[in-house]
């Protein structure tokens, strides 16, 4: 059944198939897909028997499967025979058209072969105008690809001036190469070096390539230009007139024409160390400033605003930069001239400090100084200058204070030695009442506005001023301790006590000044009262407050070393004080004793005349003002010395008794232990009686009508011309 | 007040000035001292010290004819001594001579050498060259200067030369360098003068004022000390005499007295119108350190110098004497007539 409607398709494999077996060459191939187990009954093997085919299928089938079987191998019988017929046929049809196609063949292959020699000469004749082409532009092509190199070379060249100066960027780079000799003379003529040295240095590269070839001559002529352009620039480094900038300018133009400038370097950084000369701080102006200057100026100026400095400074600086950048490996020199440029400011500010310079100015001055270690710290941060700076200014804020308070100790001992210049009009209590009270105001004065200078210092937010705080609440507690160790040792050179550590001064010459320097002992004494009473309380008392607004200041830092310490100078002066009344006393007691000298040495006391009055000397006695009980009980002491050194006659032992009882009355007045006082005159008139070859005493009527007599006159002096008492004197 | 009172005491029956030290008694320690009375008989007393050092006895008294201002033994006899006296009007000034027998004798006489009858102003010392035998004499008063040559033997004494110290000098008294026989200082109103007594010169001056007691030092050369009524006691270096190499307190009236010891370098007495002796230890250091100064010497001020001060006395105090003998030992005589001897020991130790 399949077979009667089997597709076209199957009908054409068929055919394939069976074609191919036909031609196959092994006949196996076609039949390995046989079951092998039905070999003998297999129709279609070598194998088949035909006999024992019908035999087994007789003998298995029955009539109707035979018959079935009949139908069947009829059919394909029938189908086979078909087949072959078909496979003839196509054959043949195969073979005819075989037979056709050698047949044209044969035709057509006649004159092939004259073709073909033809082709073979047209090819060899190309080739060989191929050949002479190529040799012909072989030279050529050379030259191309050396232009082409180029061309990148100067294409490279325009991007780099492209940045360096746009305007180049519009020329062709030949154009620009021809025209750099034009370009850097007439660079020259304006002076535009910096331009000249941008375009030739842009240039080198090229010249380096092809300055042997393409562009010799502008080669030449370039370098030629940049010789001239050499010399200017040194030109300009090397005047004066020039101004740094300008100066520093020719010195990296010159660098970038890889001209040596290590020589030029030396010569630079001395100009910049000569600059340094306008930037001195004029304390004298600044001070000046400050006292011509009204409220309006004063802000300005204690802000710190010095133009004419300012720009200095800024000029400075500028240098510096340009130095710096000129030559990079300068900072440690550049640091070591700010460096010094700093000590300098410190040692003129020390300088200033010798004569008087308040708060106010120096604090100034330390702004001055604090605002140019900032700006340059700006250009030199590696210098840490204002470290250094710091450290500097300690040594000047110390300086400053020590001066001040070497100052104070100079005014203190000037108000003290106005006492030798006395006015004639001014009694000398008087004088003497003045020079105190201004060497105590000037010490409390002068103490309170160190104090007040400390603080303003202290209060002040200069980050120089803030680290040094500490140190210098320090310094003028230390300051306060010298200060009034040195203001003792004053005191006793003033008191003329000290007479060995003032050389020079003979003896003679420190009696001669006795009488000015015995009041100015008293003097001595009472100030040191009041240093020891007033002055130091008020001191400590400021100190004190201080401390308690700085915290952390004052009451820190005793341990490190000599401070302030006000009860040991309380006790010094205490005790200079009681030296110093001592001395007085002993000073009044030798002038005492001059006087009794003369009294007792001139007359000759055996041939001494009758007692008529009171001698005057009792007056001079009397006159020494001031005259405590001491001074009065060492004179008595040194009259009776001297009753003791003579020989009286009668007269002469009772003019001494009417003296000593003359005497009495204004002792005992004057001095507050009168027993003593009695006692002791007593004593000269045993003196004077031991010392008497007849010692009679004056009657007392007459010893009284004298002493009256005396005492009448006295009384009257005194009402009349209290003055001119006083002025005679020895 | 010294602890204990240590002191020997003895009494003078009259007021006095002067004391000197026995320096030729080589076997005693021994002292001369004279009295100061205007109207009764005075005396001169020959103190010894007893062996043990507790007692001082009476050797000898010798009436005087006049109250004595001065009076200086003889440092090569010890018989013999000078003294300075006064008649009330007039001066006088002898070398006089301790009889030999004079501990036999009832009431001993004693003889006068020699008369120093020169002067015509007032007397104020005789000086004794110190150092050993010299047959010179020097005799001070207010205007002269004389230098005499003394024959004990012959009994008399002859000017040698005199000079005046010059108007407004008045003289008021002199030591005689021990270093130097030809160099005496002479002290007057404002300075201390210096002469040559070969040529009776003048050769140079310390300005101090109102010196009283001058005193060489007689271990080292160059230095004097002074006594001044105000201003204490300076000590000189006689090559700078600007200025005085040392200064000290003093007494708290006039310091009149002053002795430098023999032998103890620096130690110093003085003797007061306090009532009061004082020893002071003030080394002056060596030369090299007088020139150089500074260092040492601002160091050696800072010590107090005194050592003690004495103060057992009732009265002005103007004689001082060291004995020579016995270096640690002192005499003093206080106006009211009483010598006390002390023995400065128990504060050397400290030195």
């Amino acid at each position: 059944m399949e077979m009667e409607d089997p597709p076209l398709d199957d009908k054409a494999r068929r055919m394939r198939d069976l074609l191919s077996s036909f031609y196959a060459p092994d006949p196996s191939m076609s039949a390995g897909s046989q079951p092998k187990g039905a070999s003998f009954d297999n129709i279609d093997t070598d194998s088949f028997d035909a006999d024992q085919y019908m035999n087994l299928l007789v003998q298995k089938a029955n009539l109707e499967g035979l018959l079935q079987r009949h139908v069947e191998m009829a059919a394909e019988i029938k189908n086979l025979d078909t087949d072959l017929q078909m496979l003839v046929y196509e054959n043949y049809n195969k073979f005819i058209s075989a037979t056709d196609a050698i047949k044209r063949m044969k035709s057509n292959i006649v004159g092939m072969e004259s073709n073909m020699e033809q082709l073979l000469d047209k090819i060899m004749s190309v080739q060989s105008r191929s050949d002479g082409v190529n040799t012909s532009l072989f030279g050529k092509r050379e030259h191309i690809e050396k232009l082409h190199r180029t061309r990148n070379l100067l294409r490279k060249v325009q991007v780099f001036n492209a940045i360096a100066h746009p305007r180049v960027v519009f020329y062709g780079k030949e154009q620009f190469i021809y025209d750099l000799p034009a370009r850097l003379g007439k660079c020259i003529k304006t002076e535009a070096y910096a331009d000249a040295v941008r375009f030739y240095t842009g240039a080198m590269p090229i010249f380096k390539a092809y300055g042997e070839s393409s562009f010799q001559d502008c080669k030449r002529a370039s370098e030629e230009a940049v010789v001239t352009i050499t010399k200017n620039l040194q030109g300009k480094l090397f005047s004066d007139s020039e101004s740094i900038q300008t100066r520093a300018e020719a010195a990296v133009l010159l660098k970038q024409l890889d001209f040596p400038v290590d020589g030029l370097k030396v010569r630079l950084f001395e100009k910049l160390e000569q600059s340094m000369g306008d930037l001195q701080v004029k304390i004298g102006d600044i001070a000046g400033a400050l006292e011509e200057s009204n409220d309006e100026h004063e802000n300005n100026l204690q802000l710190g605003f010095s133009v004419p400095h300012d720009a200095s400074v800024r000029e400075f600086v500028e240098a510096v930069r340009a130095y710096r950048i000129i030559f990079p490996d300068s900072e440690s020199q550049l640091i070591k001239l700010s460096e010094d440029l700093i000590t300098k400011h410190f040692l003129t500010t020390e300088q200033y400090m010798k004569e008087r310079v308040s708060t106010a100015t120096f604090l100034r001055v330390l702004r001055i100084i604090w605002n140019d270690v900032l700006v340059i710290d700006e250009v030199l941060p590696e210098g840490l200058l204002h470290d250094y700076c710091f450290k500097v200014s300690q040594s000047a804020v110390k300086q400053y204070f020590s001066s001040t308070f070497s100052h104070l100790l100079q005014d203190v001992s000037d108000a003290l030695m106005n006492v030798h210049v006395k006015p004639k009009d001014v009694s000398e209590e008087h004088h003497l009442q003045v020079a105190l009270e201004s060497g105590k105001n000037s010490l409390l004065k002068g103490s309170m506005d160190l104090l007040l200078g400390l603080r303003q210092l202290l209060e002040d937010n200069l980050d120089l001023l803030v680290k040094l705080r500490e140190l210098m609440t320090d310094w003028v507690q230390a300051g306060f301790q010298q200060f009034f160790e040195a203001l003792d040792t004053r005191f006793l050179l003033l008191s003329g006590r000290n007479k060995l550590s003032s050389q020079g001064q003979s003896p003679r010459e420190g009696l001669q000044s006795e009488k000015v320097i015995c009041g100015l002992v008293l003097v001595l004494a009472q100030l040191s009262v009041f240093v020891e009473q007033t002055a130091i309380p008020r001191i400590t008392e400021a100190r004190t407050e201080m401390a308690a607004s700085f915290s952390g200041s004052g009451a820190r830092g005793y341990e490190h070393g000599p401070f302030f310490l006000p009860a040991e100078i309380c006790r010094v002066f205490r005790s200079a004080s009681e030296k110093f009344l001592h001395h007085y006393i002993n000073m009044r007691a030798y002038r005492i004793s001059v006087l009794l000298r003369k009294r007792f040495t001139t007359p000759n006391w055996v041939k001494h005349k009758e007692p008529r009055e009171v001698h005057m000397f009792v007056d001079l006695f009397l006159q020494e003002e001031s005259v405590v009980t001491t001074i009065i009980k060492l004179g008595l002491k040194s009259l009776q010395e001297f009753v003791r050194l003579q020989t009286l006659n009668r007269s002469g032992f009772q003019q001494i008794q009417l003296d000593i009882q003359f005497l009495r009355t204004p002792l005992k007045e004057l001095a507050e232990d009168e027993a003593a006082i009695d006692f002791l005159l007593d004593e000269v008139i045993v003196g004077a009686s031991d010392r008497c070859l007849d010692p009679t005493p004056l009657e007392p009527p007459i010893l009284d009508k004298l002493i009256q007599a005396k005492t009448a006159e006295t009384r009257e002096q005194n009402s009349s011309a209290a003055s001119s008492t006083t002025q005679q004197r020895l | 007040m010294q602890a204990g009172s240590s002191g020997v005491g003895y009494g003078l029956k009259y007021q006095a000035r002067c004391i000197s030290d026995v320096k030729a008694d080589t076997d005693h320690t021994s002292f001369l001292a004279g009295t100061l009375s205007l109207r009764e008989e005075n005396e001169v007393h020959l103190i010894r010290l007893s062996a043990d050092g507790t007692e001082l006895i009476c050797e000898g008294l010798f009436s005087h004819p006049n109250e004595i201002w001065d009076l200086r033994s003889c440092p090569f006899d010890q018989r013999i001594f000078t003294t300075v006296y006064s008649t009330g009007e007039s001066y006088g000034a002898a070398v006089w001579q301790i009889p030999e027998l004079y501990g036999q004798l009832n009431s001993p006489q004693l003889e006068r050498v020699a008369l120093l009858d020169a002067h015509v102003s007032k007397i104020k010392c005789v000086l004794w060259w110190p150092s050993g035998r010299n047959d010179k004499l020097v005799s001070i008063d207010e205007e002269n200067l004389f230098l005499w040559s003394l024959d004990s033997s012959k009994k008399a004494a002859q000017v040698q030369s005199k000079e005046s110290a010059g108007t407004m000098h008045y003289l008021s008294g002199g030591a005689w360098d021990p270093h130097d026989v030809n160099s005496i200082a002479a002290t007057c109103e404002s300075s201390v003068q210096f002469w040559d007594l070969r040529t009776m010169t003048k050769t140079s001056s310390i300005d101090v004022s109102h010196v009283r007691t001058i005193d060489y030092d007689t271990k080292k050369d160059h230095i004097l000390v002074t006594a001044e009524d105000e201003t204490g006691i300076h000590i000189w270096d006689l090559r700078k005499t600007k200025v005085p190499i040392r200064e000290l307190p003093g007494h708290t009236h006039w310091t009149w007295a002053v002795a430098c010891n023999p032998e103890y370098d620096g130690l110093i007495l003085s003797g007061g119108t306090d009532s009061a002796v004082n020893l002071w230890l003030a080394p002056t250091g060596s030369r090299d350190e007088i020139t150089s100064d500074s260092g040492q010497n601002s160091l050696s001020l800072k010590v107090d110098p005194l050592v003690n001060s004495y103060t057992d006395y009732e009265d002005s105090v103007y004689g001082l004497a060291w004995s020579s003998r016995e270096p640690w030992i002192f005499a003093s005589l206080s106006y009211d007539g009483r010598v006390v001897v002390e023995s400065v020991k128990p504060y050397l130790s400290r030195k």
